[in-house]
C-alpha cells in the first residue's frame, strides 16, 4: 500500500477534527466555565458550584424574557407553520402562478442580513404606525422563519406521490376532504419538526428583536443586556442552558423529518 | 343522443402543450362493458387519453360525451369513473381496509356498509385477510390488487388503468393479466386499459386502439390488428413482419394485386374496404407474418417467392428462416417454421421457394 493512500484518511480525520473544534470549542467555554465561581472577571477552576442556575431562577428580569420568548416563540411558529404550509399547497399546486417570484420573496428575509431586515420592519411598522410591541416581536420572528418551514414542508409535500392527490379527487373528495384525509395526515411529521425548527431560530434570534420589539425583552435580548455590563456567572449559565435547549429541539426536529423508514418488510405475493 | 352499446364518445379531442400537439382530433367511442386497450409507444399520447377521460387534464379541443353531454369540463370528483393509477397511489398512512373504502367514506356512506362493501371488495380481489396491513406491508401485487379494489367499489361505469402492471415482473404481470380480465369478466364493468406492451394488450383486450404520435392508427379486436394491420406503424409494431413495397393493381373481388421487386403479390382486402378503395397505381406494402409463410416446392395456393436462405435460427418452439429474394436481394424475408424434433433440412446459401396464401397477405398504404 502506497504511503498516501494511508495517509490520506488519518489527514481527512485531523482535518474533520479541527474543524468540529473550531465550531465547537469556543461553546464549551461558557458551558464548562458556568460550573464554577468567578471572581473579579476571573473563572476560579478549584471552585466547582452550581449557584449561578440557582440565581438564575431567582432573577425576575430573565424569568420574564423567558416567558417573552416562549411567546413569541409559539405565536411565530403558529403563523410561519400556517402560511408555510398554505404557500407550499399553493406553490405545489399545478394551476399555481409565480412561482419563482414566490420563492424569492419567502427566501429574502431569511437571506438577508437579519439588520437589514430588521431594520425594514422597523420602518415599515413606524410609516404604517404600528406601535412596537409583542405582536411585531411575532412578526418579525414570523418574516424571518417562514422560509425555513416553507421549505420543509414544500420538500415533504413534493416527496409525496402527485398521484394521491389525483386519487382521492378520483375517488370522489372534494378539495377539504383531500387537504384533511390525505395531505394533512402526510404533511404533518413535517410541520411538527418544521415547528421545532422555527422555534429553535425564534428562541435564539437577536438582531430583529433589538429593532422589533417594545419595551419587552426575549432571552437573547436580555442576555445581550447582561453582557454589556460584563461577564457574570449568570450569563454562562443561561448560555448553557439556551445552547442546550436548542441542541434539543433540533435533535427533536431531525427525528420528525427524517424518512420514515419502511414499517415492515413487504410478504410475497 | 345516447347509442345503445356505447358508453362514452371522444369527438375530435385534441389536446396542446404550448405549441406541442400531443393528441390530434381523437375520435373513440367506448362501448359498454368492453375491455378495451389504448397500446402505443411512450409520447403516443395513450395516457393523455386516460387522463382526459379521467378528467386529470382538459382537453384544448373537441368533447368528450357522457350519456349524450360533454364532459369535458366536469370536475374530477363528479365524475362515474375511477383510476388505477401507474404507482397504484395508495394512501401510505392508511390501512388497506382504509384505502378500499376511501371512496365510499368521502361520500358519506354508513359505516356498516361501507365494512360490508369493503370486505366484499376485498374478497373479490383475494385480499381478504390482508384488510389491517398498511400499503409498505405489501407486495407489489398485493398493491396493484388494493388498487384495484379501491376503485371498483364505488361502482363507477368506467375503470380507467394507467399502465398498472408495469411494474411488476414477468411472471406476476402474467398473472396478473389473467386475474383482471377475470375481474372485468365477473363485475362487468368497462375497462379502458393503457399499456405500451403489445403481448399484454393481445392477451386482455377486446378491442385495442393503436396509437402513435398523437393519432389514432387503427381499432379493432387484437386478431384485426395482428393479422389485418391498416398501417405499416401497426404492421410493423406486433412482433416481426414482411414487408414489402409495390405499385397497387386493380381490385378483383375480395383480392387485389400488386406489383413488387421480387413479383406480383395477390393480397386479400376482404373486411378492409379502406384498402380496396386505394387508386390503383399509387404505392402501397404487401404485409405477411413470418409465421404464414411456407416453404417447399410442392405446389400451393397463393404467392410463390424464390429466396436464398442466408440465416437459420432455432428458437425453442420455432425457427426463424431469414432469406433474400433471388429477384431483390436487398428484400429481406422472413418466415417462423414449426420447430421439429429431427432438426431442419434448411441450410444456408439454398435456395427454395416461399409460399404466402392469398388470405395471409394483407396491404397497407405506403
Amino acid at each position: 500500500m502506497r504511503l498516501a493512500d494511508r495517509a490520506a484518511p488519518a489527514l481527512l480525520i485531523t482535518l474533520t477534527l479541527f474543524v468540529f473544534i473550531l465550531l465547537y470549542g469556543p461553546l464549551m467555554v461558557p458551558i464548562v466555565s458556568s460550573f464554577f465561581t468567578v471572581s473579579h472577571g476571573a473563572v476560579d477552576w478549584s471552585q466547582p458550584t452550581t449557584a449561578a442556575y440557582a440565581d438564575l431562577t431567582q432573577n425576575d428580569s430573565v424569568l420574564a424574557a423567558l416567558w417573552t420568548t416562549l411567546v413569541v416563540g409559539a405565536g411565530a411558529v403558529v403563523l410561519s407553520v400556517a402560511l408555510g404550509t398554505g404557500l407550499a399547497l399553493y406553490y405545489a399546486s399545478p394551476r399555481a402562478r409565480g412561482r419563482q417570484f414566490l420563492q424569492f420573496i419567502i427566501f429574502l428575509p431569511f437571506l438577508m442580513p437579519p439588520i437589514i431586515t430588521g431594520l425594514a420592519l422597523l420602518i415599515f411598522f413606524r410609516q404604517v404606525e404600528f406601535e412596537r410591541s409583542l405582536l411585531t416581536i411575532i412578526i418579525g420572528h414570523t418574516v424571518f422563519v417562514l422560509a425555513l418551514v416553507y421549505r420543509t414542508i414544500l420538500t415533504r409535500l413534493q416527496s409525496l406521490s402527485g398521484s394521491l392527490v389525483e386519487a382521492s379527487y378520483d375517488l370522489g373528495a372534494s378539495g377539504w376532504q383531500t387537504f384533511r384525509l390525505v395531505l394533512l395526515p402526510n404533511l404533518s411529521s413535517a410541520m411538527v419538526g418544521a415547528a421545532i425548527l422555527a422555534f429553535a431560530l425564534s428562541f435564539d434570534e437577536t438582531m430583529i428583536t433589538l429593532l422589533v420589539t417594545g419595551t419587552q425583552s426575549t432571552l437573547s435580548v436580555r442576555l445581550w443586556a447582561m453582557m454589556r455590563l460584563g461577564f457574570t456567572p449568570d450569563i454562562n449559565a443561561l448560555v448553557a442552558l439556551v445552547l442546550l435547549f436548542t441542541t434539543v429541539l433540533c435533535l427533536v426536529a431531525v427525528r420528525f423529518l427524517m424518512p420514515a423508514s419502511a414499517v415492515a418488510g413487504s410478504d410475497d405475493d | 343522443m345516447t347509442e345503445a352499446g356505447i358508453l362514452l364518445k371522444l369527438r375530435s379531442v385534441s389536446k396542446n402543450y404550448g405549441a406541442t400537439a400531443i393528441l390530434h382530433e381523437i375520435d373513440l367511442d367506448v362501448h359498454d362493458g368492453e375491455f378495451i386497450t389504448i397500446l402505443g409507444p411512450s409520447g403516443s399520447g395513450k395516457t393523455t387519453i386516460l387522463r382526459l377521460i379521467g378528467g386529470f387534464t382538459q382537453p384544448s379541443g373537441g368533447q368528450i360525451l357522457l350519456d349524450g353531454g360533454d364532459i369535458a369540463a366536469m370536475p374530477i370528483n363528479r365524475r362515474p369513473f375511477n383510476t388505477v393509477f401507474q404507482d397504484y397511489a395508495l394512501f401510505p398512512h392508511l390501512t388497506v381496509e382504509a384505502n378500499v373504502g376511501y371512496g365510499l367514506a368521502v361520500r358519506g356512506t354508513p359505516r356498516a356498509e361501507t365494512a360490508k362493501r369493503v370486505a366484499d371488495a376485498l374478497e373479490l380481489v383475494q385480499l381478504g385477510p390482508l384488510g389491517k396491513r398498511f400499503p409498505a406491508q405489501l407486495s407489489g401485487g398485493q398493491r396493484q390488487r388494493v388498487a384495484l379494489a379501491r376503485a371498483i367499489i364505488c361502482r363507477p361505469r368506467l375503470i380507467l388503468l394507467d399502465e398498472p402492471l408495469a411494474a411488476l415482473d414477468v411472471e406476476l404481470r402474467r398473472h396478473m393479466q389473467t386475474f383482471l380480465k377475470s375481474i372485468q369478466t365477473e363485475i362487468r364493468t368497462t375497462f379502458l386499459f393503457v399499456t405500451h406492451d403489445q403481448e399484454e394488450a393481445i392477451a386482455m383486450a377486446d378491442r385495442i386502439c393503436v396509437m402513435s404520435a398523437g393519432r389514432i392508427e387503427q381499432i379493432g379486436s387484437p386478431h384485426e390488428v395482428y393479422y389485418r394491420p391498416g398501417t405499416e406503424f401497426v404492421a410493423k409494431f406486433f412482433g416481426e413482419n414482411n414487408l414489402v413495397p409495390g405499385t397497387l393493381g386493380p381490385v378483383d373481388g375480395a383480392t387485389r394485386a400488386i406489383d413488387t421487386a421480387i413479383g406480383r403479390l395477390v393480397c386479400a382486402v376482404d373486411g378492409q374496404p379502406q384498402i380496396a378503395a386505394l387508386p390503383a397505381g399509387g404505392p402501397a406494402l404487401a404485409v405477411f407474418r413470418p409465421e404464414a409463410v411456407g416453404i417447399g416446392n410442392g405446389a400451393g395456393e397463393g404467392n410463390r417467392i424464390a429466396a436464398r436462405i442466408e440465416q437459420v435460427a432455432f428458437g425453442g418452439a420455432s425457427t426463424m428462416v431469414n432469406a433474400a429474394a433471388l429477384d431483390q436481394p436487398q428484400q429481406v424475408l422472413k418466415a417462423r417454421l414449426q420447430s421439429r424434433p429431427d432438426g431442419t433440412a434448411l441450410s444456408q446459401g439454398e435456395t427454395v421457394a416461399f409460399t404466402v396464401p392469398t388470405s395471409a397477405c394483407r396491404l397497407v398504404p405506403a
